[in-house]
C-alpha cells in the first residue's frame, strides 16, 4: 500500500517526536505497517533525530557563581533568624558562658586562701576556748589547795 | 530511576524564603542545560556563560512571580529565551536573526566528534527561531504547548518552525546518515 494524498498521511514529525495522542498514534502505527513510502519517510526522520542526538553537550567553562555573589547573600536579620545560624550562635554562646563561668588559677588560689584562713580562724577560736577552760580549771585547782591548806593550818 | 532527595518545588519554596543554598542547588541542577541551550543559540561560549549568569540572577529575583513551581523549567527557559534574543538583537540589530553557515565541510566518513561538529554546523544554518525550536524539542524535551509558552507564540507557529527546521536538517544531515546508521 502507498499513500499519495497528503491529507490522509499521519503527522509523521509529530509521530517521531512523540506528540501524537494515543488514538492518533495507533492509527499512525497501523498506516505505517502497510505504507512503504511513509515507512521510508519515518525512517529518514528517525535517522535525522539520531544524527542530531550525536551533538555533544558541553561542560560549563566555570560554574555559575552565586555563593560568593553579594546580591544573593541574605540580609543580617535573615542570617540571625535562620535555624542553622541560630543553632551555631547558641553553641558559641554556650561555650563563651561556660568559659566565663569556669574558675581561673587566680580564682582558685583566692578560694584556697580564703578557706585556709577560715580553718585557721576556727582553730584559733577553739584553742582560745581550750585555754580559757584550762585557765578556769587551774584556778579551781589552786583554790582547792589554798582552801585545804587553810583548813590544815587551823 | 534516580530518586531526588529534594524536589525542585521544595527548593523553590525555600529559595523564596531567602535560602540561598536551596537556590544554589537549583542552579547546579539546571545550569548545564541552560548553558548548552544558550550556547547553541548565541554560538559563543563567553556570551552563553554571561547570559546563563543573567538568567539565574533574573530567575532568583523573579521567583516570587512564579505562580506554579511545577512549571519551573518552562519558566526558566522562557527567561533564557528572552535574554538570548535580547543579546542577539543587540549584536545584530538590523539583520534578520538567521544563523550563519559555519565553515566546516561535511565529511562522509566522520568520527563521533566530527559528527557532532557537523550537527552543530547544520544547526548553525537554521534561523535562530528554527534552531531554538529544535533545541527546545529535541535537546530539552519540551512538549509543543510548553514550547508555545516559552516562546510566547501559538502551537501552530512552534510546529511550523520545528517542521521546517527538521526538513532542512534532514537534507543537510543526509550525508551523515550512513555514518550514523553504521
Amino acid at each position: 500500500m502507498s499513500c499519495n494524498t497528503p491529507e490522509s498521511k499521519p503527522d509523521w514529525k509529530a509521530y517521531v517526536l512523540r506528540e501524537l495522542n494515543p488514538d492518533a498514534y495507533r492509527e499512525a502505527e497501523a498506516h505505517l505497517a502497510t505504507c512503504s513510502i511513509c515507512h521510508e519517510e519515518v525512517a529518514t526522520l528517525r535517522l535525522t533525530l539520531d544524527t542530531l542526538s550525536t551533538l555533544r553537550e558541553e561542560e560549563m567553562p566555570r560554574r555559575i557563581a552565586f555563593v560568593s555573589d553579594k546580591v544573593f547573600e541574605p540580609r543580617w536579620w535573615q542570617r540571625v533568624f535562620s535555624p542553622s545560624f541560630a543553632a551555631g550562635l547558641l553553641v558559641a554562646g554556650a561555650i563563651v558562658v561556660h568559659g566565663s563561668m569556669r574558675p581561673g588559677q587566680a580564682q582558685v588560689d583566692a578560694a584556697v586562701t580564703k578557706a585556709l584562713s577560715q580553718v585557721e580562724a576556727r582553730h584559733t577560736q577553739e584553742m582560745q576556748v581550750m585555754f580559757e577552760q584550762l585557765d578556769i580549771r587551774d584556778r579551781q585547782v589552786r583554790n582547792y589547795y589554798v582552801t585545804n591548806a587553810a583548813l590544815i593550818r587551823h | 530511576m534516580i530518586f531526588r532527595e529534594v524536589e525542585d518545588p521544595d527548593l523553590i519554596a525555600k529559595a523564596r524564603r531567602g535560602d540561598v543554598e536551596a537556590y544554589n542547588l537549583l542552579v547546579s541542577r539546571w545550569e548545564k542545560r541552560v548553558y548548552n541551550y544558550l550556547l547553541r543559540l548565541v554560538s559563543n561560549r563567553e556570551d552563553a556563560l554571561d547570559v546563563s549568569q543573567d538568567v539565574f540572577l533574573k530567575a532568583y529575583q523573579s521567583l516570587p512571580k512564579l505562580d506554579d513551581p511545577a512549571r519551573f523549567s518552562g519558566w526558566l527557559f522562557r527567561i533564557a529565551h528572552n535574554e538570548a534574543f535580547s543579546l542577539l538583537r543587540r549584536k545584530r540589530p538590523e539583520t534578520e536573526l538567521a544563523g550563519e553557515p559555519r565553515p566546516a565541510d561535511l565529511n562522509p566518513r566522520l568520527l563521533p566528534m566530527e559528527l557532532s561538529l557537523a550537527v552543530e554546523t547544520a544547526l548553525g544554518r537554521l534561523s535562530a527561531d528554527q534552531r531554538e525550536a529544535v533545541l527546545l524539542k529535541v535537546y530539552q524535551g519540551f512538549k509543543f504547548d510548553e514550547m508555545a509558552e516559552i516562546l510566547e507564540c501559538p502551537v501552530s507557529t512552534v510546529k511550523s518552525r520545528l517542521y521546517t527546521a527538521l526538513d532542512l536538517l534532514k537534507t543537510s544531515l543526509a550525508p551523515m546518515h550512513k555514518e550514523t546508521a553504521r
